[in-house]
């Protein structure tokens, strides 16, 4: 993998390019925002912790973000979804084959999502706002972006329909074990996710390949 | 003289017939107290959280009828294909002409969520055991293991009938592609290329 592979597959926490203080501010804010979450979930985290954790006055926050406690909220999801995507198209973009693309898809978005702190305590702090997002009418636009994302990775193996198709049906799958976990499946162990798509992702992508 | 369960089921009944009249909001604890024919302390008794209770406890019971209504329309199929494709299709429209959870969902999507989420690893065990006579009557894949084919394939209902995305489930020839594929492709033996030669 390429160097600049490697920095983006690191954890959040270590993307420090410079040292913190010369980190730029917005960052600094978002990282802080992020922590203050994982810490203590959204309904808790109020300005005044934000500012103190990532080291700046309120005045710095409200001057950097006009918009206040929404804004910075605001930010932390656009910089989180960017980090998740950014990662998982290195994983995904590295893959030689159809079975690499799939595994690395449901793995490494699977665990990024499992093991991202914040997302964890909100699914005990906040539950309504984790489940918003994966029910009905929210649960088709979910998958919609995650396999719109996932689709272009795709195309080396597959016709542009088929394509689009085993994006939708590899998040869907993924998607599944994220809101309902069992005993069978694993994603945040490579063999497991590899055992899935084996068994069922693989051949059934296969399939529509031929319908196509 | 009704049992417990009997009046539970009664309240319960009376509460949808008031949000299937007057919706969600303006469904009140004396409504349903007076529609079920029991006083506000019966309701209490049998719901002690109130109305937020009652509410969730009613999106329960009417997710399990749900089940049980697409079970009463998949029970005469014979292949686990046929039952799938059935399956998909009844549900959808049933989803999709359920005007009580259209409401809710449009009102008030708040008090349907937690409920839905709690349920789906039940309602996934569920499915799965539906479908395991299904399975043991097919001659499955060189190294399929029914156990996890049973589960894949209830995460995949509920994942279709929760979000369709791009599948259209009232075009049963697109259903019968879906299910050929995405379904079962690692679970039957090819059964996508053996028809595409019949074609």
């Amino acid at each position: 993998m390429a160097e600049s592979a490697k920095i983006l597959t690191l954890p959040a926490g270590e993307l420090r390019l410079q040292p913190n203080g010369d980190r730029p501010k917005r960052i600094l804010i978002v990282d802080a925002a992020v922590a203050c979450l994982a810490k203590q979930g959204l309904k808790k985290t109020s300005v005044e912790e934000i500012a103190a954790s990532a080291g700046v006055s309120r005045a710095t926050l409200y001057r950097i973000f006009p918009g206040g406690r929404e804004a910075v909220l605001t930010a932390v999801v656009e910089t989180e979804l960017a980090r998740f995507f950014s990662r998982l198209a290195v994983a995904m973009g590295s893959a030689e084959s159809m079975e690499e693309v799939l595994v690395a898809g449901i793995h490494h978005g699977g665990t990024q999502l499992l093991d991202h702190p914040a997302l964890q305590t909100m699914m005990v702090t906040d539950p309504e706002i984790i489940i918003y997002v994966v029910n009905f009418e929210q649960l088709d636009h979910t998958i919609a972006t995650a396999a719109t994302f996932a689709e272009p990775f795709f195309t080396r193996w597959l016709e542009p329909k088929a394509s689009r198709r085993a994006a939708e049906f590899a998040v869907r799958v993924m998607v599944s074990h994220l809101i309902d976990r069992d005993q069978t499946v694993d994603l945040t162990s490579e063999a497991s996710v590899r055992t899935l798509v084996r068994g069922f992702v693989l051949p059934g992508v296969e399939a529509l390949k031929d319908q196509e | 003289m009704s049992t417990k369960e009997e009046k539970r089921e009664a309240i319960l009944q009376a509460t949808y017939g008031c949000l299937a009249a007057s919706g969600l909001s303006a469904t009140s604890l004396d409504d349903v107290a007076q529609a079920a024919g029991v006083s506000r302390a019966t309701l209490y008794r049998y719901f002690p959280g109130g109305r937020d209770d009652l509410v969730s406890a009613v999106v329960t019971w009417e997710y399990r009828r749900f089940f049980i209504r697409l079970y009463n329309a998949v029970k005469e199929c014979e292949t686990l294909e046929q039952v799938i494709e059935t399956g998909l299709v009844v549900a959808h429209q049933a989803i999709t002409d359920h005007e009580v959870l259209q409401m809710i969902l449009r009102g008030e999507p708040g008090v349907l969520e937690p409920t839905l989420v709690a349920e789906a690893g039940p309602t996934r065990e569920q499915i799965a055991l539906f479908l395991t006579p299904y399975l043991e009557r097919e001659e499955l894949r060189d190294g399929c293991d029914i156990d996890h084919a049973r589960q894949f394939l209830a995460r995949m209902v509920l994942s279709y009938i929760s979000a369709p995305g791009q599948w259209n489930f009232d075009d049963p020839e697109e259903v019968r592609r879906l299910v050929r594929s995405e379904f079962l492709g690692g679970i039957l033996p090819e059964p996508t290329s053996l028809t595409m030669r019949q074609i």
